[in-house]
């Protein structure tokens, strides 16, 4: 029963597999549409992992998917300046952190509520982004190598699956094993226990939201490689996902605490039920109606198992 | 508790796995919330029903990357044919070489030619795009100000706008006053504000507004309705969209629209797709529907 409660989003996923492989052994059931899974779901857990760092503080960054955005179409407009493949993806990290920075100050110093103030950031970061693409979808001039980062295979591994291993442990790592990460849970906590001991809440913030965009303009940047094209609202998609992703890893481990594993597990469910039942013939609608509900059902078991404690 | 509210969810799953398992033709789009789109799915479906077919509609809803995937899913399911609509193929281009190395045949609706993709049944955008600005000109005499409301992101609507450039080439005395990149879905509530604000503040300038398709045409006419109703602007889009015809019948702002076939689209696909199901090779990779400009005088209302 212990089990059951504390790791019951894991089994529900474990559980979701197994029905869509009964459901379509010949399809859904195959090692190669399973690591496909991984792949699919790589970009998202991305975004999701650098939005857990901000929910660990108790705040959301609602930029993320204008950052997305703005990375793809940053980095074929950079190509079309002739720009090399290192200085392309070295100048849109760097713009997409110091984003991140810009919405992490707005919060940390003024204390501007960050829904706010990154629902208004990001609208900004949106519209500078059209502006640069004139609202086409950007194609041309990308280089192969660029491509290769976002598709094919090594070692029979998708490359998106093996960007998001590397990104999951480095920041599993940071989160749980660092001092830094500690400081983020004691901020997220208990803000002013954190300021008052001496803990450096402002700048820890700022990084927090910087690297949450970092890993956005890293999801961007592989997206466009994956699809070999940029559109100025290409990352509209990531946002609500993200954060579903977030707050079912949030039932999934550690009681109402973001986390990393528990994101990936969050960000594996969302993309299961699209796989699966797109592989099964469900209408997309019907897909929405279900995946939304299975989102409320985890939130409102958090809810109900903490009434319970 | 848990595993009961995923039970629930899982059982709607498997009721509707039941029904799903014959299918065989995926039709994926990223924007089915467009009327045209969506006109084109519908009969699309109907004309797929009669062949016997039965077919899956996943719409991404602007995200290309969730197209990709849901393509990648269609795949893996091994479905009998892909059909996307309104996407621009070259977008998703691994994903339709993946299908096409799995021997699936893909075919577009509205789309364009790419590798991989055996068919696309589309109206010529260029030719829309003229015979739209060839009107508008013509009404205004050749001289005045316009306002064009575009989107580039779809390649066929592009193709309009790219139209329109050609136009003013040769009619200088044509003006474009303002423009204005639509939000997409929400096109028509968008044109709608846009108008608003453009008879705020360069309301006596404007003569015409060129709509790339009947969407932003209609929003800016319930602006202008309701705005300035007394106003000589002439608005005109492409598309038919029966919304837009009844606004012509009604005698509103609304003079003309380039009428594309979206239901013979539809079925020119669906006859297409019928051949390449039998192993037939289709005779051109790209097919046109035709189109013609409706107007009130084309149909039979005289307007003051």
């Amino acid at each position: 029963m212990i089990l059951l409660r504390r790791y019951g989003t894991l089994l529900a996923l474990a559980l979701i597999i197994v029905i869509f492989a009964i459901a379509s052994p010949h399809a859904f059931g195959t090692v190669a549409n399973l690591v496909n899974i991984t792949q699919q779901m790589a970009l998202l857990a991305i975004v999701a992992i650098g939005a857990t760092l901000v929910m660990v503080l108790g705040e959301f960054d609602l930029s993320v998917s204008s950052v997305v955005s703005w990375a793809g179409i940053a980095s074929v407009a950079l190509f079309g300046t002739g720009l090399g493949l290192p200085a392309v993806i070295a100048l849109v990290l760097v713009s997409s952190l110091l984003m991140g920075s810009i919405s992490g100050f707005l919060v940390a110093r003024f204390s501007v509520p960050s829904f706010i103030a990154t629902l208004a950031f990001g609208t900004v970061i949106g519209g500078f982004t059209f502006w640069v693409s004139n609202g086409a979808t950007l194609f041309s001039g990308i280089p192969p190598a660029f491509r290769d980062l976002g598709r094919g295979m090594i070692l029979g591994i998708p490359v998106p699956t093996l960007w998001l291993a590397g990104v999951a442990v480095i920041f599993w790592l940071l989160l749980d094993q660092t001092e830094f990460g500690r400081r983020l849970y004691a901020i997220g906590g208990n803000r002013e226990a954190a300021r008052l001991v001496g803990l450096p809440v402002r700048r820890d913030m700022v990084v927090a939201f910087a690297l949450c965009a970092g890993l956005s303009g890293l999801a961007g940047l592989l997206l466009t490689a994956r699809l070999g094209s940029a559109h100025p609202t290409g990352g509209g998609g990531y946002l609500l996902q993200a954060y579903a992703a977030v707050f079912l890893g949030m039932t999934a481990f550690r009681e109402g605490e973001p986390s990393i594993p528990g994101t990936l597990v969050g960000a594996a469910i969302i993309a299961v039920i699209s796989n699966g039942l797109t592989i099964l013939g469900v209408p997309s609608f019907l897909q929405d109606v279900m995946t939304g509900a299975i989102i409320l059902a985890a939130v409102l078991i958090r809810h109900f198992g903490r009434d319970g404690d | 508790m848990r595993a009961g509210i995923f039970a629930l969810a899982l059982a709607g799953l498997a009721a509707s796995a039941t029904a799903a398992s014959a299918t065989d033709i995926a039709v994926l789009t990223a924007f089915q919330s467009s009327v045209t789109t969506n006109q084109m799915i519908n009969v699309f479906e109907a004309k797929a029903k009669e062949a016997g077919w039965n077919t899956t509609v996943v719409d991404t809803r602007g995200d290309m990357g969730q197209l990709a995937s849901r393509i990648e899913d269609v795949v893996a399911a091994k479905t009998g044919a892909i059909v996307l609509v309104s996407v621009d193929p070259k977008l998703i281009q691994d994903q339709v070489n993946a299908a096409a190395a799995a021997g699936i045949p893909v075919i577009a609706i509205d789309g364009a030619t790419a590798p991989g993709v055996v068919l696309n049944v589309t109206s010529d955008n260029f030719e829309l795009g003229t015979k739209l600005s060839d009107f508008l000109f013509e009404k205004l005499g050749h001289k005045g100000n316009i306002v064009k409301y575009y989107y580039s992101a779809h390649p066929g609507v592009h193709q309009r706008e790219l139209a329109l450039d050609e136009a003013l080439k040769k009619n200088p005395d044509i003006k474009v006053i303002a423009d204005h990149y639509m939000v997409v879905p929400g096109p028509i509530d968008d044109a709608r504000k846009t108008t608003e604000d453009l008879l705020k503040s360069k309301g006596d300038e404007i003569d015409a507004i060129w709509a790339a398709w009947d969407e932003p045409a209609i929003g800016a006419q319930l602006a202008i309705e309701a705005d300035k109703p007394d106003s000589k602007i002439i608005i005109a889009g492409i598309d038919g969209n029966p919304q837009a015809i009844e606004l012509i019948k009604a005698c509103s702002h609304i003079k003309g629209t380039v009428s594309q076939d979206f239901d013979a689209m539809a079925g020119l696909a669906a006859d297409g797709l019928t051949k390449i199901l039998a192993g037939t090779k289709p005779e051109k990779p790209e097919l046109y529907a035709p189109a013609k400009l409706i107007t009130p005088e084309s149909l039979g209302v005289t307007c003051p």
